[in-house]
This record gives structure tokens, C-alpha cells and sequence, in this order.
């Protein structure tokens, strides 16, 4: 993310789009994969985030919780669909060759190769600065690499991400511990910025007693020690005291080294825990037993072995400020019995990289910056992601690093702090109920789970991806939001055509025709039937038709094949990307010419008849199976469209045959072949039947 | 508005066979609205045509823009410099209604200019896409008096005293698919309380200022006031 576009005002984008904190371009990648363009897709990721691959796995997509399909069905699967855009692009993701500017000569050392480090990292050295990231650890990642359990993020998986930075020429250190092996002093002597980039790393504890004893683990360090492979013995009774999302990572990880009940306490209400909905439930899948609104009155150990806890009611977790100010009931108290106990209150920070410097932190040992500046209490070093803003998602400590990279590069350019702006982004309305219960609803595809007594037996991921059919059909869910009928106010006649022919019932006419955006379906039946040309459609242009048709002809030369047919295909009738993403040579070769169409109702009379006038032979229509349409009454349009064309075709003395429309039968891949040899056969016997004419 | 249809493409092709570049002119006014003549019609003909030519090895340009309006001599001009003056266009069709032949026949010299349409009527929408005929342009509005109905664009018999023997349970003796206008009249006239208007008999009537009194022009007072001074110098 350049600083250019961190300061561009952003109009108004998709709903999913705007609830990213990096503004991902899902609505974009959703239709590349539609589209078959995986290669695609992954650019579009990438362009907003260096990790795709984990927040495939782990992201807490804030995109679908605001995806307006959700007022129809159910969200689009858009994390899923990122998941299955890097499986399917990793051997283009390792050949492609980012455009890294030439080394400007100024450096930039980083303290932490989480994702903030790492985007940071990414950033600088796509602009051309010589990068240096320091990770205390034998594994990079930060959190991601240490603490993640992996049947959440396989190693490999965050290796990915990380291979993909390193290959910009960042130079990773890891296993150098700043403070320690290496002073900041030296970076800031070695480098022309510095940025503190090193998370939360050590879990918060709480004084109670009997939490000195020897079976009371820290989750940090407990998921540290998991993660490594570090034998741990907890015994057949674990209690988890938590109810966030690391909470559940440690007990899930107790469960697979070999628990036998895991209780997860937490002073929250079972509505209040902040873990993710998702999250809770596999754990309880998992066999952890929930026990909230409880909070540790003590510990009890005998000759430092854990026996039990001892827990107290607790009456209210938040004041009426909505500040934490728990609050117990001493009478109420419940007793377990257990052999270890885990801390998994909350995380803070390790400074141990400002030894020996007079970079200030305040009494509670929170680094001094400012969130606008990024800047320390030391012109020059910088700090992102949760050392500065506290516990956050993956994808916000992305923003974090792409920010950071904007605040360094501008202080290395200028010697000047910039306040960095928030990028001010408008979104769509929802959708009215009117327009909602229009849409035909679709099932959404969710990524199978390895069942649960399965997947707690070890490590391995619990999630499968989605098959190529799945994610075809997943990403075509999307209502393509803010991508639909553009009217040309000039070129209106205000017939109310338009009016009358939308099956959602959106556009008004006002003197001229306002077809409303926010509500607009993209379906494109306006734009075939407008009488005056007045709508044009942001998803699908009838030029690329023309522009294909030439390529063919340039590349073909004399050898174009006759008949030449002219296939429009419903892209939603595709299971793989087989006929996808059409090549020209392929065309050369068999005389057919793809044109996907997202729906062939969008196909207007004139986009029938252009083919047969450019030098198709044959024009055919692959559409949907009966009533099959996702758009309202689609069908029928397309059929008035065959049948408007076909009869043009005979009154200007042209065999009506040579237009043809097929249904598909099942599957793209079961009957489009079929469809075509049929399509030749009659084009051929309509040539025939042609020079016999001639010949008489 | 003024409803047209189209006339059928083959008859089209016979006007314009001895041409070679042709020019095909839609009108962005009425019959854009009535589906006959708007920008969508006017590149299906002009795509039907070249598809033809095309198939039976004809060589003919054609040429097929859509003009604002086919009734302003402006727009004819614009037409004029943009497509048609020095560029060897021998004939033109006209997608606009008959009006818009006359304009064009009346602006170029020694260019053939040919109908694409048939003007049908002054009238509206019935329903989608299906229009019926609501005015004569008679030049001498009566509507005031038969409660908004018009009985000589809406009776077959243009009867100003009806309705006549030939009304049968509120339709007209042509079919089942005519109303009779009268039968609407006096329904119209019990609704509104002035059933007794329709006592008084109706003269003859004077139909000077319809067509029987010769092609009609109308010009407004002061009309030169319309035109900026700088014009025509």
C-alpha cells in the first residue's frame, strides 16, 4: 500500500470490502475465482495484504460478518475462498516477480516478525528500502509461528506468507533477541528507522493462591511450549481460566497432548465470552466443558502437584460504563478438581528490547506512541500492531504494518513525522427487505471439519479446503455489490423500460432512469432491453466479445475455421475452470470461441445478431437448465432474445439456425462438448445446404 | 407520443439494394420510447442488414447512428455535418416516424431517403410493450365536453352525437377488442354527475383545423424572440 493510496478518499466500496481493515478487494477476488482467474484472485489479495495463506486459515473475516448477502441466506464464504485462492496458485505465487523498486540505500531494521513486522517489512522493500527483521525466536512468525496451534495454522501454511516476504530481499534474522544478543542502540546506529514491532508475547497472570505452583501454566508460554514440541505434563484434569480466543487455543491444544476433561472458567456469561462464536463451539465439540461467570479464588497444590480450584461466582463482569470492574458472590463457590491449571487472561507486551535505550513506556509497561504517528517517544523508531494498539486480529496488525511502512518511509524521505489519515469509506446501504427476498437463495459451501474425536487425536489442521466445484459455486454467491447498471442520464428517454423489466424492482424513472446502486442486483436485464442504449453494466461488457472475435481473426489469419461458432456460456454452469478463462489458441484450433457471460439473460438481442456480422458462422447460447436461473424470470428474457434474434435473422433472409440455444444438462463439463458438436452438425448442414443453392 | 412500428426488414433491404453506403438514422424521441426506432433498433437492423450482405457476399456499408431527435432541423444538422456531408453516403433510412423522413427528405439534396418505419398513431401505453390510440390531433379540442374521452381519435365513426346502433355491451361493433368510446362517455359523464352535457345535441363540426383544411403549421407569438440575435449573421 503505497502512501498515495492511503491518502486517496475512498467513494463508497462493497460492504465486505469496508469492513476489512486492509480493504481487501473481495468483492474482486470472489469474481476472479468465478471467473477462474485464480492467478488473478491471489493479486488482488496481495495487493492489500502479505498474508493471504494465514488469514485463509485464521482470519476472523469481518468481511463476511458484513457481507449483504446475510439479509438473503447467509454470508458468502469469503475466508474459505481465500484459503482456496492460494491452494491453488502456489506454484505461480513462487514464480511470480513482484515489482520491487530499486534500493533506494536507506535501511530500516524491525524489531518482530509477526504479521505487522512482516507487512512492514513487505512494504519497505517493495519501495525499494534495505530491510532487517529481528525475531528473538527459532521460528518466524511472531505469534502466528509460535503460539497459533497448527491444527488451526499449519507451520508451512504461515511459511508461505513469510517465504514470499523474504524473497523481496528482507533480510529475516531469526533466533537474535534484541536487548539481549543485539542492542537497539545498534539498529538505530545501523539504520535510518527502527520499528518495535513485537506483539503481546507474554501472557498476563493474576494473583490468587496457590498460582506459584508448579502445575499452573501460562498460556503463552504453555502454547510456546506445544508449538515446539516441548513435552508437557498436564495431567487427566485440566481447567482453563479464559474465555477469549486463546483461552480455547489452550484448551484445544490440552486436549490433543492428552487431557481427558478440559474446563474452560471464565468471569464472563456464556453470551459475553469474547472468544468467536466459531471458536467456542469446536472447542465444546472438542469436549471442552464450559463453565462461565466463574472466577479462581485459589489454587490448591499438595507437595506442588495441582489438586483442584477453587472458583467464586461472579455477579457482573462490566460496570454500568461497560468497564471491567468484575464483581464476585464470596458465598457461591465451586470447587474442581484438577492436575493443571492454565492462565489465559490476556496478553501484554515483553520490552525487553528497549534495554539499555530511554524509549519511554508508562507505568503499566505499555510502550509510549502515538496511534496517528506510530511514532515513539524517539524520533526515528516506530512501533505497530498490538505493542501499540493491544490484543487485536491478524488482519489489524496487517493494517498496523502497512501503516508503519507509510510513517517510515515518509520520516526516511522528509525527516518529517506524518499523521497518517484514515482512509474515509463510505458503504452501501443494506439491502431494503423488498429487494432481499428477491434474491433466490442459495446453500453457502462451508469447508469440511475432520470430526471432532478425529481431530483431537493430534496436530493436524482441522479445516479442509474447499473443492474447486465448492469454491466455483461459493464465489458466485456474491451479489457483486455497487457492480450493476450505470445509466447514461444523457441517452435516457425516460421510457420506463427499465422500470418495468427489473425483477427486484429498483429503478425509478424521474424524467430520466435511476437504477439505485446500492440495491441494484447486477442481474442485467435493464441493459438488454433498454431501448435507447442508455445502461451500461460495470460487470460485463458485449466489447470484450468484439475485442475476443478480433484476436481470433489475427490469430488465426488464413487458418480460421469454418464453421466458426460463437459460444455464450453461463459461467454458473461451470463445476472447474475446464472452459474458463478461454484461450485463443484453443479456438484457433476448434473453431469454438468461448464468451463466459455471469448469466446468459444478459445477452441482448444485438449481442445475438454482432457475432454472425463480425464472422461467426454460428452463434450459440449455453445457458442455465430450466429453471435453474438465479435471477428472477431471467429464463423467459433469454428465450425472448433467441427467439427476437432468430426471427431477425429470417426476415433479413438469414437461416435462423444459425443462432442456437442449448440447456445445459447437469454440468458445463457433462453437456457443453455435446452442445457444440450438435451446433457444428447443424452449421454444417446449413453450408451445405447454402453452396447447393449457389451451385443450382 | 407518436407510435411506430417498424416496417419488416426485407422490405427495408429492397428500398436501399441499389445502394452502397447507407446511412440508418434512430430517433431518440417517441420511438425510442415505443421500442421501434431508439438506439437497440436501430443497431439490430443495421446488424440483420450486414449479417445479409454479409452471407450473400454483397459489399454495402452501412452506417447507423442514433440522433437525439429526428424534428429539429439542429439535430438534422448535426446529422448532416457529422455523417452524411462529403461522405459519399447515397441513401439514407430513417428509424424516426414519418416525420423525420420528410426532414431529412427536405435537407439532402440528392440523397434518397427511405422510411423504416410505419407511423401508426398518437397514443400511449395500454399495457407493456402494447399501445393504443388516444388522439387525432383534430386541431379543435372537445374533450371538456365528453368528460376527458375522445370520440374522434377513440370511435371508429369519429360520431360526435353517440353512441350509434353498433354499440353492444360496451363494445364497439368492430370487435370484441374496440370499447366504444361512447359507452365510456356516458359512464364517465354518470360518474361525474353531468350525464345531461351529453342532451345537448352536437353540431356539425367545422374540420378546417384538422387535415381537411390542408397541411397545418403553428407558430407561437413572438417567436422571434426564441432566436438569439447572433443567428443567421
Amino acid at each position: 500500500m503505497t502512501e498515495e493510496n492511503a491518502v486517496q478518499e475512498i467513494e463508497v466500496c462493497a460492504s465486505c470490502m469496508a469492513a476489512c481493515p486492509v480493504q481487501t478487494d473481495t468483492r474482486g477476488y470472489a469474481e476472479a475465482i468465478a471467473q477462474g482467474n485464480y492467478e488473478l484472485a491471489l493479486e488482488l489479495l496481495l495487493e492489500s495484504n502479505p498474508f493471504p495463506s494465514v488469514c485463509g486459515r485464521i482470519c476472523h473475516h469481518p468481511c463476511e460478518q458484513a457481507c449483504r448477502r446475510a439479509t438473503v441466506d447467509t454470508p458468502v464464504g469469503l475466508r474459505a475462498l481465500k484459503r482456496f485462492v492460494v491452494e491453488q496458485t502456489s506454484e505461480y505465487r513462487k514464480s511470480r516477480q513482484p515489482e520491487v523498486k530499486p534500493a533506494n540505500g536507506k535501511k530500516v531494521a524491525i524489531i518482530g516478525s509477526g504479521p505487522a513486522g512482516l507487512t512492514a517489512a513487505n512494504d519497505l522493500a517493495l519501495e525499494g528500502f534495505g530491510v532487517d527483521v529481528y525475531e528473538a525466536a527459532d521460528t518466524p512468525g511472531g505469534m502466528l509461528g509460535q503460539t497459533i496451534p497448527r491444527y488451526r495454522l499449519p507451520i508451512e501454511v504461515l511459511m508461505e506468507d513469510i517465504d514470499a516476504i523474504v524473497a523481496l530481499g528482507v533480510n529475516l534474522h531469526t533466533g537474535v533477541e534484541i536487548g539481549k544478543d543485539k542492542m537497539i542502540s545498534d539498529l538505530q546506529a545501523e539504520s535510518d528507522a527502527v520499528l518495535v514491532a513485537t506483539g503481546l508475547s507474554e501472557s498476563a497472570s493474576m494473583v490468587v493462591d496457590g498460582i506459584e505452583a508448579p502445575g499452573v501454566h501460562l498460556a503463552m508460554d504453555f502454547l510456546k511450549a506445544a508449538a515446539a514440541g516441548v513435552p508437557i505434563d498436564l495431567g487427566e484434569h485440566v481447567v482453563v481460566v479464559g474465555g477469549g480466543n486463546v483461552a480455547f487455543d489452550v484448551a484445544r491444544t490440552a486436549r490433543r497432548l492428552g487431557a481427558k476433561s478440559i474446563t474452560l472458567t471464565c468471569l464472563e456469561s456464556r453470551d459475553e465470552m469474547p472468544a468467536w462464536e466459531w471458536e467456542i463451539e469446536e472447542g465444546v465439540d472438542e469436549g471442552v466443558e464450559l463453565m462461565p461467570g466463574y472466577g479462581p479464588n485459589s489454587v490448591f497444590a499438595e507437595d506442588d502437584v495441582v489438586k483442584g480450584i477453587e472458583l467464586k461466582r461472579c455477579t457482573r463482569v462490566f460496570d454500568e460504563d461497560g468497564r471491567f470492574s468484575p464483581q464476585f458472590d464470596d458465598a457461591n463457590i465451586a470447587t474442581k478438581v484438577c492436575s493443571s491449571v492454565i492462565i489465559a487472561i490476556g496478553q501484554r507486551a515483553d520490552l525487553g528490547c528497549l534495554e539499555g535505550s530511554d524509549i519511554e513506556a508508562d507505568e503499566r509497561g505499555r510502550l509510549t506512541y502515538s496511534i496517528t504517528t506510530l511514532g515513539t517517544s524517539k524520533k526515528g523508531v516506530f512501533a505497530a500492531g498490538e505493542v501499540g494498539t493491544g490484543p487485536g486480529a491478524a488482519i489489524e496488525a496487517v493494517r498496523e504494518g502497512h501503516r508503519a511502512a507509510i510513517a517510515i518511509s515518509h520520516y526516511i524521505d522528509t525527516g518529517e513525522i506524518i499523521e497518517l489519515p484514515e482512509p474515509d469509506i463510505a458503504k452501501p446501504e443494506e439491502l431494503t427487505a423488498a429487494v432481499a427476498q428477491r434474491v433466490q437463495e442459495s446453500g453457502r459451501f462451508d469447508p469440511d471439519m475432520i470430526p471432532a474425536e478425529e481431530r483431537v487425536q493430534d496436530f493436524r489442521e482441522v479445516e479442509t479446503g474447499l473443492t474447486e466445484a465448492e469454491a466455483l459455486a461459493e464465489s458466485r454467491r456474491c451479489l457483486a455489490c455497487l457492480t450493476g447498471a450505470e445509466v447514461n442520464e444523457a441517452a435516457c428517454a425516460g421510457c420506463l423500460t427499465c422500470v418495468r423489466i427489473c425483477p427486484y424492482d429498483i429503478p425509478t424513472v424521474d424524467r430520466t432512469a435511476a437504477v439505485h446502486a446500492d440495491q441494484c442486483q447486477a442481474c442485467g436485464l435493464c441493459a438488454t432491453e433498454c431501448p435507447a442504449g442508455a445502461i451500461t453494466l460495470a460487470r460485463y461488457s458485449s466489447d470484450d466479445m468484439r475485442d475476443r472475435i478480433a484476436e481470433l481473426k489475427e490469430a488465426a489469419g488464413d487458418d480460421l475455421k469454418h464453421p466458426l461458432v460463437l459460444s455464450y456460456c453461463c459461467v454458473f454452469e461451470t463445476t472447474s475452470r475446464k472452459y474458463l478463462q478461454p484461450k485463443i489458441e484453443e479456438a484457433v484450433e476448434t473453431g469454438i470461441l468461448r464468451i463466459l457471460v455471469p448469466c446468459a439473460a444478459r445477452l441482448s438481442l444485438n449481442d445475438l445478431l454482432a457475432p454472425l456480422e463480425l464472422g461467426a458462422d454460428g452463434v450459440v447460447v449455453l445457458s442455465c437448465d430450466e429453471n435453474d436461473c438465479v435471477t428472477p424470470a431471467a429464463e423467459a428474457k433469454l428465450m425472448r432474445h433467441v427467439r427476437q434474434a432468430r426471427t431477425t435473422l429470417e426476415d433479413a433472409g438469414v437461416p435462423a439456425d444459425r443462432i442456437l440455444h442449448f440447456r445445459t444438462q447437469g454440468s458445463a463439463e457433462e453437456s457443453w462438448e455435446g452442445s457444440w458438436a450438435e451446433a457444428l452438425e447443424t452449421l454444417r448442414t446449413l453450408e451445405s445446404a447454402a453452396s447447393s443453392e449457389v451451385t443450382k | 407520443m407518436i407510435v411506430a412500428k417498424q416496417k419488416p426488414i426485407s422490405e427495408i433491404k429492397e428500398f436501399i439494394e441499389a445502394h452502397s453506403k447507407v446511412l440508418i438514422v434512430g430517433c431518440g424521441g417517441c420511438v425510442t420510447v415505443c421500442l421501434s426506432g431508439g438506439e437497440l433498433e436501430t443497431q439490430r437492423l443495421a446488424s440483420a442488414l450486414r449479417i445479409a450482405y454479409l452471407q450473400d457476399g454483397i459489399e454495402k456499408e452501412l452506417i447507423a447512428p442514433t440522433i437525439t431527435r429526428q424534428c429539429d432541423p439542429e439535430f438534422v444538422e448535426d446529422l448532416v455535418e457529422k455523417y452524411i456531408e462529403g461522405q459519399g453516403i447515397d441513401a439514407v433510412v430513417t428509424l424516426a416516424c414519418g416525420i423525420g423522413a420528410n426532414y431529412l427528405a427536405d435537407r439532402l439534396e440528392g440523397i434518397a431517403v427511405y422510411p423504416g418505419q410505419n407511423t401508426l398513431f398518437m397514443g400511449g401505453v395500454d399495457e407493456p410493450g402494447k399501445w393504443k390510440e388516444l388522439c387525432a390531433a383534430c386541431g379543435e379540442c372537445i374533450v371538456y365536453k365528453t368528460g376527458g374521452i375522445c370520440p374522434v381519435a377513440r370511435c371508429a365513426k369519429t360520431i360526435m352525437n353517440g353512441p350509434c346502433g353498433g354499440t353492444n355491451d360496451g363494445k364497439c361493433e368492430l370487435g370484441e377488442d374496440t370499447d366504444c368510446v361512447w359507452y365510456l362517455i356516458v359512464n364517465r359523464m354518470k360518474e361525474l354527475d353531468s350525464l345531461d352535457t351529453l342532451t345537448t345535441l352536437e353540431p356539425p363540426r367545422d374540420w378546417s383545423t384538422s387535415r381537411d383544411g390542408g397541411p397545418r403549421t403553428y407558430e407561437v407569438e413572438d417567436r422571434e424572440a426564441l432566436v438569439s440575435e447572433s443567428e443567421g449573421e
